[in-house]
């Protein structure tokens, strides 16, 4: 490829410029420094570009430090399509809608947890539903998923899973307007049936962790996070329920873009003009998928709590486990963003890539309306996430978005291979942390070494000021589907 | 002649099945896919699930099929071990599109897809429900996906490329 024509910005980004590859309509902006660039597949790079070529597409195709090969769009992909002229793309979502990552923290501090981790694990891998072929402990009728369709978190609630004060801070309050149920095929109704408050497998987790480094201490305090002090991340999505509803567009995308004769230079970038019926009932349908996987998290959330309280015998307001955010980083949003110092309303696809808001901006709770959106990270298992807030210079840049995980290094076989003869668990305990994981393989796909450094990926980000860091968590106990 | 292989991309896994004909490259496609999700000789013949799927084009029945499987797998439980397949229309012995522009992804065929025949597959898959006790669970599939699709007839032996998402 024409690797030679990749232009450097400055010390955190790289312009793929528009001659790169025939049919771009904007140039690609890939933010990574010296060392990520050496990461960079090839065929990312040509991900970037194609997506270039889609109709309607503003200011320029993106992709985040932890960029690396998806389908159709990369992995760490954003981009924003006008509401005229521009595409819609469940490509640019991915099958897993509304994949996400919440934080809760605590009143706990590390040392009155360490003691006690093991068992504390042990009871949040029996309370918490994991693994392959695994089914959760909710059965919904239909009337139940279609409710939950459409209130997302807040039917969780309404459950007893969690309280109301819950949902002013999550993206989109947990419940993002607009979706229907009735656009849902029964195949995804049925496949969600036994998927609610499941985290599943892969690279999801549930992970019981503590603040080891404040890097802006004022922040932090804002966010009510302080060293030592324990948190618990959980990253899940939308379950088989998301995955059959992406299934199921993808095959009325490929009929709509031969239909509105869309060039596509990869049948993974199946689309539809945003204004047409096809593309409008993607969005009716992605955001009741969204709004599962808000449920979902809400669910395992409120398990979470319980399973601390029985370890720990204390009562809710002593264990003070609240929600301190939770974000969304596989979606498409209609938001209104500047360009050319126009106001203009698009839509922004996000596919492992989170929302990052500046301090001031509307749609963010009332409680971080002053400081900006908390943007939050997941590294690997063994090594550490990240807390960040949005900028003001994220809404310049990058449509107010940043980062969304390390990205992987190693394909799934390699790190088997390079695991052969060890023993990942001990491993991890050896460095103070407990994981549980459901399959064999999983622990060695999913070791520190698949994964680029997060640290890396979340300077980036930092030095490029589309979000700032605010604290380092690291993690003590793990479970894994 | 091997029924399948599994290959390696980043982040995700492929299986590369083969058949003398298209309908046992298809077959092996499954069974591939099947070993991705636990290991083959665990699963026992208890039950029995009949699917049909069709589509408006090659590519598109062989990822609907085995987004079918994923579907049972994912929703029922339902792991497959044989698989009998009773129908397959039409039945191909060349590719589908005359020799045209080859890697295309289904580009610039589109008003012809719409007049092609339907595509089908029938099948009754024997098998079992899937208990974390007795098969190891190896990898949750989202979905088969048309990322750098291939079913192609390579010195008379069918040879499908399909990649998972993982």
């Amino acid at each position: 490829m024409a690797l030679e024509k990749l232009r450097r910005i400055d010390d955190t980004k790289i312009e793929v410029p528009l001659d790169y590859k025939p049919g771009m309509r904007v140039k690609g902006i890939i933010y990574v420094d010296a060392i990520l660039e050496k990461a960079l597949e090839p065929q990312s790079i040509e991900q970037v570009a194609n997506v270039a070529t889609l109709p309607g597409i503003i200011k320029s195709s993106m992709a985040m430090p932890d960029v690396h090969t998806g389908y159709g769009f990369t992995i760490g992909g954003v981009a924003a399509f006008g509401l005229k002229e521009g595409i819609v793309s469940p490509g640019g979502v991915g099958y897993d809608i509304n994949c996400g990552v919440r934080l809760l923290k605590s009143n706990l501090r590390k040392d009155e947890v360490i003691s006690q981790i093991k068992d504390l694990i042990t009871v949040l891998y029996s309370e918490i539903p994991t693994g392959v072929g695994s089914k959760g402990k909710l059965r919904l009728k239909s009337e139940d998923e279609r409710r939950l369709l459409l209130k997302g978190a807040g039917w969780a609630v309404e459950q007893g899973f969690g309280t109301a004060e819950d949902l002013e801070k999550m993206e989109s309050g947990g419940c993002i307007e607009g979706a229907d149920p009735s656009l849902v095929s029964d195949k995804a109704y049925e496949r969600g049936k036994a998927q609610q408050g499941t985290l599943g497998s892969g690279n999801h987790f549930l992970e019981v962790q503590y603040v080891d480094e404040i890097y802006d201490e004022h922040a932090a305090n804002s966010l009510g996070l302080f060293h030592d002090q324990i948190t618990v991340m959980i990253h899940t999505g939308s379950r088989g329920f998301g995955h059959q509803v992406c299934t199921d567009f993808i095959q009325v995308m490929a009929r709509a873009a031969s239909k509105y004769k869309i060039e596509l230079p990869d049948r993974e970038l199946v689309c539809a003009p945003f204004e047409s019926p096809e593309a409008q009932d993607y969005l009716g349908a992605m955001k009741a998928a969204a709004n599962y996987a808000w449920a979902n998290r809400q669910c395992i959330m409120h398990w979470t709590r319980e399973a601390f309280m029985r370890v720990f015998h204390i009562s809710p307001g002593k264990l003070g486990m609240t929600l301190l955010y939770d974000v969304a980083h596989n979606i498409a949003k209609v938001e209104e963003h500047q360009v050319n110092g126009e106001k203009m309303r698009l839509i922004v696809h996000r596919k492992g890539a989170t929302r990052a808001f500046p301090p001031g901006h509307p749609e963010l709770p009332e409680i971080y309306r002053k400081i900006g959106q908390p943007v939050l990270i997941p590294g690997d298992m063994g090594r550490a996430s990240f807390v960040l807030l949005g900028t003001e210079k994220a809404m310049q840049e990058t449509f107010g978005s940043t980062c969304h995980g390390a990205g992987r290094l190693m394909s799934r076989h390699q790190a088997i291979k390079k695991a052969k003869g060890r023993a990942i668990w001990r491993e991890m305990e050896d460095k103070g942390i407990i994981v549980r994981a459901t399959g064999r393989g999983t622990l060695a796909e999913e070791m520190s070494e698949a994964y680029k450094d997060i640290s890396n990926v979340v300077d980036v980000v930092h030095k490029a000021g589309i979000s700032r860091k605010v604290a380092r968590l690291r993690p003590i106990g793990v479970i894994k589907g | 002649m091997k029924d399948f292989e599994i290959f390696d991309i980043s982040g995700d896994v492929g299986v590369i099945a083969f058949g003398r004909d298209l309908q046992e490259a298809f077959v092996n496609a499954a069974k591939g896919m099947y070993s991705l999700i636990t290991d083959p000789g665990t699963v026992e013949e208890r039950t029995v699930i009949d699917i049909t799927v069709e589509d408006n084009s090659l590519e598109g029945l062989l990822v609907s099929w085995l987004n079918e499987l994923i579907f049972y797998f994912d929703t029922y439980s339902f792991i497959g071990r044989k698989i009998e397949v009773n129908e397959f229309t039409p039945t191909l012995t060349l590719p589908p599109r005359g020799g045209g522009k080859g890697e295309g992804e289904g580009e610039g065929e589109g008003d012809k897809i719409a007049s092609q025949p339907t595509y089908k597959i029938k099948a009754s898959i024997r098998g079992e429900e899937f208990d974390q006790q007795r098969h190891e669970g190896k990898l949750l599939i989202k979905a088969a996906t048309y990322h750098k699709l291939k079913v192609e007839k390579i010195n008379g032996i069918w040879e499908i490329h399909v990649i998972f998402d993982i």
